[in-house]
């Protein structure tokens, strides 16, 4: 082992000697042997826990500081401590991606000499939302401080929160008409904002007069300041306990050891080999008013995802062959990337032990150059990214499962996540004021099923693993709408053995505002961006929004007639058109348009996850209890599952089993006879795809793909038995 | 070092184990006798006796039948080598208009059969649906999995294939 005291070298030295060590030895800072934790495994384990501790009491008491309902309801927060070269040792729970981010947000000011200007000094207090220094997305507003010991500096500890307001072009933090950096709103870049544990004054000035509701951002700064100081406190507490050595040898050991860990689960849980999988992005914005024309409007996005994984436990993902970055929100920088990377693991494999950033340095991403997942242009938006982030690790989540699932693991196997469409809004709150906000009760969308059983119901984002939707009564303290209806969506979980976790509606009437400003994002058109798994189906991820302009519901309430409180089953014509007198509206895609005002209705639809085998296998008792209690319709368990319903004495669905079977036995016959061979299927559409008979989008995909990727252009052609590039980029030079 | 009886195992793995055992299992230590006790399960499952030596899918198995290893349906149904994309040896159905979609759908949003269509991979022998994939038209299948048996035995389970 490398048994190094508390250096004395440069931070900027030691990180680039770390990384040396890390390349020379392929261990964690050269760390080749664990002896504390050989030493003495208990003291090593205890340490460990208070470490996390100290996070999760930090994040505790700083919700309690927001203004945010965010952090506070929802807990749009995570707190973490980091060695000095910006790894990250323990980290509290919440919102997780943002653990190695901020790890390369410390980097970044390392790198760039900080040391020197603006300095590094005990009581500083630096933050930055800037994705291509290490973000997701502008809102993620991230805020460290430095932690020394008798002059030292001995670690970081860091916090971000989710601002629900960012300043951008439209209100809100995930600013949808964003598409260059422009636009997107306030952006801190890795700027020292206070001194000696304050937040300067000028700072909180530029805030308030940049920000639509200042609140939510300001007071946040003060609560992660508050927790980043705690944790740095009981650091140094903790550092006088062990000393200054012990704490340099073990918060380094810790991460080595997570790192292992984390190749030791995969060893565990999984099986070598390639694994593949994708999923679309449909991006419809033609004709929307406030979308620029810097790009084509609307935009079919492929993300094929490879995943390798190595007999040594090292999962490799590729995403070669997908969509080049845009004029939109939804790039994503390789900070975003890892970000995801590391919530997807720490959910699914490294549950367990010593959570940390030992487990992304097990992994290594492949994100081709001038494609949405690594833009080849720092002017590009961000603010949206989850939109194809979601999508993308949805398919990692699915991936890693088909591992689990071989290696019999089969409770761990998980459909995994789908987008979380975000309403965002502003203009003239209900009490006459400014305000603008993000609406979090998307962070509890349908979870895809698992191989053993269902998915959640309105309870699972991958974003937050704490995924919560909030209350009703404090969402409606902050925003110009009432609930009039906030209902489980039947059929939104993806068709299976199991099936996918079911989303919910919400319909609102806007209420004492005179102008106020809707906005959605992260809301794929026209495509499934999720998938199901074993032969289960995706869950149906294109839902429209519906509005109701000039509504006459006060008169509806007035003569105690029957609202409607959900757009309902029929989707052709909503309940809202068949009960309320008003402009109906249905708005394919991210809903931009014209402020709305009293009086008017608006719904939105969260999403369900994919489905998990084979429809004709699904308990046909559990479809009964589905029906009863509004998951599944009628029509879907006697169409999709062939579960033949009958009613009991008291009206309540019961399944009659006899005439399922008969009913399954058939369907499956129907199937067959229905069914083509595969290689026939192939022979006839080559003649498509010889003469890209496709849509504009579809054939747009095609040519971008084959610009960006060799390996695409050869799959393709060599499963056509094409020249792919013949087809779709004729005249190009190859 | 935790272990569980093969019954478990067999309940586990057909979801008929009770959600609190259910919970437990995934809240413990992982048995590190899985993969065998769930390949006898499903040897028991199946009707065929090629010994089974990877599961691949809710009911594709890789086993080894001769001098060959091959993708093996629980029905019996062979869908050739195991290297091979056993997709190519299925019946497909293609959901590619609003009419074939809503049978899927039939309370929702469609997706735009332009942009998306749905792709069914079915035993041409029993009818099992093994596999759906959502992607746009002229996509190529995707070869889902191609695992490192040779390795995998070797290197992690420390047995012969």
């Amino acid at each position: 082992m490398l048994d190094k005291p508390a250096s004395a070298l440069r931070l900027r030295e030691r990180l680039l000697d770390s990384e040396r060590l890390m390349e020379e030895t392929g261990c964690y800072d050269g760390i080749t042997e664990l002896t504390l934790r050989n030493q003495d495994p208990l003291k090593f384990e205890t340490l460990h826990t208070k470490l996390r501790a100290y996070c999760v009491s930090a994040r505790e008491m700083a919700r309690r500081i927001s203004a945010s309902p965010g952090v506070r309801e929802v807990g749009e927060m995570v707190v973490a401590i980091y060695t000095p070269e910006g790894d990250a040792i323990a980290l509290s729970n919440g919102i997780m991606v943002h653990v190695h981010t901020m790890s390369r947000f410390i980097k970044w000011m390392i790198k760039n000499n900080y040391e020197e200007n603006p300095r590094i000094r005990e009581g500083d207090i630096f933050a930055n939302n800037d994705a291509f220094i290490g973000t997701v997305q502008v809102p993620d507003v991230m805020d460290v401080v430095p932690i020394f010991h008798e002059g030292t500096l001995v670690g970081w500890a860091g916090a971000v929160c989710h601002e629900l307001e960012a300043g951008g072009i439209t209100p809100g933090g995930d600013v949808c008409l964003a598409q260059e950096r422009f636009t997107e709103g306030l952006f801190v870049c890795a700027e020292k904002i206070g001194e000696n544990d304050e937040i300067r004054r000028d700072y909180v000035i530029r805030c308030e007069r940049n920000l639509r509701m200042p609140i939510y951002w300001v007071l946040d700064e003060k609560a992660k300041v508050a927790s980043c100081i705690d944790m740095r406190e009981s650091v140094k507490q903790l550092i006088s306990e062990i000393g200054l050595d012990y704490w340099v040898k073990v918060s380094k050991e810790f991460i080595e050891e997570g790192r292992r860990a984390q190749l030791a689960r995969t060893r565990q849980l999984t099986v070598p080999g390639i694994y593949r999988g994708h999923t679309f992005y449909g991006h419809v914005t033609a004709g929307k008013p406030g979308f620029q024309l810097l790009g084509d409007p609307d935009w079919l996005y492929n993300i094929p995802i490879e995943m390798e994984i190595t007999t040594d436990g090292k999962i490799t993902m590729d995403f070669e062959g997908t969509q080049p970055w845009g004029y939109h929100s939804m790039n994503c920088t390789p900070a975003g990337m890892d970000g995801g990377m590391f919530v997807t693991l720490t959910q699914h494999m490294n549950f367990e032990g010593l959570v940390n950033d030992g487990a992304w340095m097990a992994t290594e991403l492949k994100l081709p150059h001038g494609t949405w997942t690594n833009p080849d242009n720092e002017m590009v938006a961000t603010a949206t990214s989850w939109a194809l982030l979601l999508p993308a690790y949805g398919v990692f989540q699915r991936l890693l499962s088909r591992g689990f699932i071989a290696r019999g693991f089969v409770e761990e196997a998980f459909v995994g996540q789908v987008n979380s469409p975000m309403i965002e809004m502003g203009g003239e709150s209900q009490y006459g004021t400014p305000f603008g906000m993000a609406h979090f009760e998307c962070a509890a969308a349908g979870s895809g099923a698992l191989a053993i059983k269902d998915g959640l119901d309105t309870a699972y984002v991958g974003w937050n693993p704490e995924s919560d939707m909030g209350n009703i009564e404090v969402w409606e303290q902050s925003m110009p709408m009432v609930y009039i209806g906030r209902s489980i969506v039947p059929n939104s979980g993806g068709a299976g053995k199991y099936r996918g976790g079911c989303s919910f509606v919400s319909t609102w009437l806007i209420n004492k505002t005179s102008h106020l400003r809707l906005h959605t994002s992260e809301h794929s058109s026209r495509v499934f961006d999720n998938g199901g798994m074993c032969g289960g189906y995706p869950a149906p991820t294109c839902q429209k929004h519906r509005a109701v302009r000039n509504s006459n519901i006060h008169e509806l309430a007035a003569k105690g007639e029957p609202l409607a409180h959900a757009p309902g089953i029929d989707p052709h014509v909503s309940d809202y058109e068949k009960n309320i007198g008003g402009d109906h509206v249905v708005v394919e895609g991210p809903y931009i348009t014209s402020p709305h005002k009293s009086g008017d209705i608006f719904s939105h639809s969260y999403n369900g996850g994919g489905g998990y085998g084979d429809v004709l296998e699904r308990d046909p008792i559990k479809t009964a209890w589905d029906v009863e209690n509004g998951f599944l319709t009628r029509e879907a368990a006697d169409q999709v599952f062939g579960i033949v319903l009958k009613d009991d004495a008291d009206g309540y669905p019961v399944a009659d089993i006899d005439a399922t079977v008969k009913r399954r036995a058939e369907m499956r016959k129907q199937r067959l006879a229905r069914a083509i061979p595969v290689s026939d299927w192939i022979a006839r559409e080559r003649g498509r795809v010889e003469k890209a008979d496709f849509a504009p989008e579809v054939k747009k995909m095609y040519a971008s793909a084959i610009k960006l990727s060799s390996r695409f252009t050869r799959d393709f052609s060599d499963f056509w038995n094409v020249d792919a590039r013949s087809i779709f980029t004729p005249g190009a030079k190859s | 070092m935790t272990s569980y009886s093969k019954e478990v195992i067999r309940d586990l793995a057909a979801g008929k184990l009770p959600w609190l055992q259910t919970r437990r299992i995934m809240s413990a230590y992982k048995d590190d006798d899985r993969f065998f006790k769930i390949v006898a399960v499903y040897q028991d499952r199946v009707a065929w006796k090629d010994p089974i030596l990877l599961p691949v899918s809710d009911h594709l198995f890789i086993c080894q039948s001769g001098d060959e290893r091959i993708t093996r349906c629980e029905c019996g149904h062979s869908f050739g080598d195991y290297r091979r994309n056993w997709k190519l040896n299925a019946a497909i159905n293609v959901r590619n208009t609003e009419e074939a979609l809503r049978e899927i759908y039939p309370n929702s949003d469609l997706p735009d059969p332009q942009w998306m269509e749905i792709r069914e991979f079915i035993c041409p022998q029993c009818g099992t649906l093994h596999e759906v994939e959502a992607a746009a038209p002229g996509y190529p299948i995707v070869h889902d999995f191609e695992p490192d048996l040779e390795g995998f035995y070797r290197e992690w389970l420390g047995k012969p294939l």
